[in-house]
């Protein structure tokens, strides 16, 4: 009974967890998922370019959060957002594709020639640095 | 294409001589020999000196449309020498004012005794419209048959002599125009390997420039690669300039502009590739626009940007500690961002192999399965696309970095380097294309190693001759 009880309130946080997140748009949810981890990457699981993103933070020993977008049942939404964000002026992203998109510190990056051009500028390591991801 | 025309339509056109040969008749006049005793020996030794010749003769002759009006003459020769010989000297002599005009052929035809008046007017008009070396070998047929119409003994005997030098004559030509046929025989294939020596070459990358109809390429990348051309030419200015720039001692800021140039210079040359990535990715992707010693460098459509700068941190060697510590630091992140996108290229292919394999490959299509596959399989290749453009992106934030991190003297000498060092890349290709294939050859000929099958045929004669 107890577990019942218990198993009932977790549905019910469950439910009222969820009824918030409805409410939030799908721009909040793309800030406050940015926000969680000093450097976050929403990614599609198929998708080869998130592939090499995330090689590349990986061999410079950042452990980045990972949030899949075709895992999120509002993945779509999220990724029209993430779109918005990007492409204002349709910069030549090949493929149209909105992701990778790269957070650090909760501040856009952008997508992976924005991190390229920041990388080799020697502007990223720094920003990793400040976000606390890298130790040197 | 005249001389040709001997060969077929001169058989062709000469139906009618034909016809009108086999009864003897050969086109001779006595005006036309007036005509022969005036510029006889001119125009007949011309036309030995055509047949001496052979090939070069007839071409030669070509300009004056030789066989173009008249291509029944040459072909009357040879048949009115077997034709006479095969006739009495009587029928010779009735037939003795024939023209070549079909008209006057057909007023010979029908009035053989009258022919004579007819053939004269026809021959006047001959002798005064056309001026063919061949007239005088009718007109010298004329005057041996004239001398036959006068009831003369023993001008027989001589038109019997002429006419058997008639027939050696015309035997010398049926020989010579058999060898001159065989030689456009033999050139015509000659041609043809040609042709495949240039199209193999050219798609080895050894020749840029518009390829003349070449169908194996797009003409997206076709573009490109006459593109490319003028770039590498545009290119060898700009590095003239440079080089005469340092070496001039220029102010800083002069340096500096000329060096902004040439940075331009290769941003011209990524929105190049940027344009044939839309339509022909693989084009790059393959490095045919290349020529084969940078092709072995080849990284994802171009140059690996770490080892231009592990090339450049030796080239510039007077740098500063801080200087060289940054450049190595340059290098060191070029060379993860490579690895990045080349970890993304391998999952390509990973995903393209799973997709193109889905299913059973054993077991026949299933078509419901083989659509949905092969659009993924589209969609896979559709993401080559992207990994090129951000390996061009690469190249090009490598470039403009370089500018950044050193002063505009070592920039130049750095940009010098990076021309100098692709431009001994494509000497060293067309060294290697015209190396000498001594394999190939049985003796001592050298040819380049790009004229590739019928060289094989020397060796062979060559092997045979000895036996």
């Amino acid at each position: 009974m107890h577990y019942q009880a218990a198993s009932a309130a977790a549905e019910a946080w469950g439910y009222v967890a969820a009824a918030r997140g409805a409410t939030m748009d799908a721009l909040e949810r793309v800030e406050r998922l940015a926000g969680e981890s000093a450097v976050v990457i929403f990614s599609v699981s198929t998708c080869c370019m998130c592939h090499a993103v995330k090689r590349l933070f990986c061999g410079m020993g950042v452990s980045p959060m990972v949030v899949e977008l075709d895992e999120d049942p509002r993945g779509g939404e999220m990724e029209r957002a993430l779109a918005r964000i990007l492409g204002g002026g349709g910069a030549a992203v090949a493929g149209s594709a909105a992701v990778p998109v790269v957070f650090i510190g909760g501040k856009l990056v952008g997508a992976m020639d924005r991190v390229m051009a920041a990388h080799i500028n020697g502007t990223l390591v720094p920003l990793l640095k400040d976000a606390g991801a890298l130790w040197l | 294409m005249a001389n040709h025309r001997v060969g077929e339509t001169g058989l062709a056109d000469s139906g009618p001589s034909t016809r009108s040969l086999i009864n003897g008749t050969i086109g001779n006049t006595p005006s036309a020999t007036n005509f022969f005793d005036q510029e006889g020996a001119a125009y007949f030794g011309e036309l030995e000196e055509a047949l001496m010749q052979g090939v070069d003769g007839l071409r030669e002759t070509e300009d004056r449309n030789f066989y173009c009006n008249q291509p029944r003459n040459t072909r009357d020769l040879p048949i009115v020498a077997n034709e006479i010989s095969a006739n009495s000297q009587c029928k010779v002599n009735t037939q003795s004012a024939r023209s070549t005009d079909s008209g006057a052929a057909q007023n010979s035809l029908s009035h053989p005794e009258s022919d004579f008046p007819n053939s004269r007017k026809a021959s006047s008009d001959q002798s005064t419209n056309h001026k063919r070396p061949q007239e005088m070998m009718m007109a010298s047929g004329a005057s041996r048959t004239e001398a036959a119409t006068n009831p003369h003994p023993s001008s027989q005997e001589e038109t019997l002599r002429r006419l058997a030098q008639n027939r050696e004559a015309a035997k010398k030509s049926r020989l010579k125009k058999k060898a001159y046929v065989q030689q456009l025989e033999s050139s015509r294939i000659k041609l043809q390997q040609l042709e495949q020596d240039l199209q193999r070459a050219r798609s080895q990358g050894l020749l840029l420039g518009v390829a003349g109809g070449n169908a194996a390429i797009s003409s997206g990348a076709a573009m490109f690669d006459m593109e490319y051309g003028r770039w590498l030419d545009d290119n060898c200015k700009i590095m003239s300039d440079l080089r005469a720039a340092l070496e001039a001692h220029l102010p800083d800021d002069n340096l500096g502009v000329v060096v902004d140039h040439c940075i331009r210079h290769y941003d011209d040359l990524f929105r190049l590739k940027a344009i044939v990535a839309q339509s022909d990715v693989f084009h790059l992707l393959n490095g045919i626009w290349k020529t084969p010693a940078e092709r072995c460098f080849l990284w994802m459509g171009g140059f690996r940007p770490s080892e231009l700068i592990k090339i450049l941190i030796r080239q510039l060697d007077p740098l500063t500690d801080q200087q060289w510590m940054g450049m190595r630091g340059f290098q060191h992140s070029s060379q993860q961002a490579e690895e990045a996108l080349s970890r993304g290229l391998e999952q390509v292919h990973k995903s393209l192999a799973q997709t193109v394999a889905g299913g059973s490959l054993s077991d026949g299509i299933d078509v419901g399965n083989y659509v949905g596959h092969a659009a993924i399989a589209m969609g896979k290749l559709a993401d080559l696309e992207g990994f090129v453009g951000q390996a061009d992106n690469l190249r090009q934030q490598t470039l403009h970095q370089l500018r950044q991190q050193l002063t505009t003297k070592q920039a130049a000498r750095c940009f010098l380097a990076i021309g100098e060092y692709f431009t001994r890349l494509r000497a060293l290709s067309s060294l290697w294309a015209s190396r000498p294939q001594e394999s190939l050859v049985a003796n001592d000929c050298v040819v380049p190693a790009t004229a590739d099958p019928h060289i094989i045929h020397q060796p062979l004669h060559n092997h045979f001759s000895a036996y």
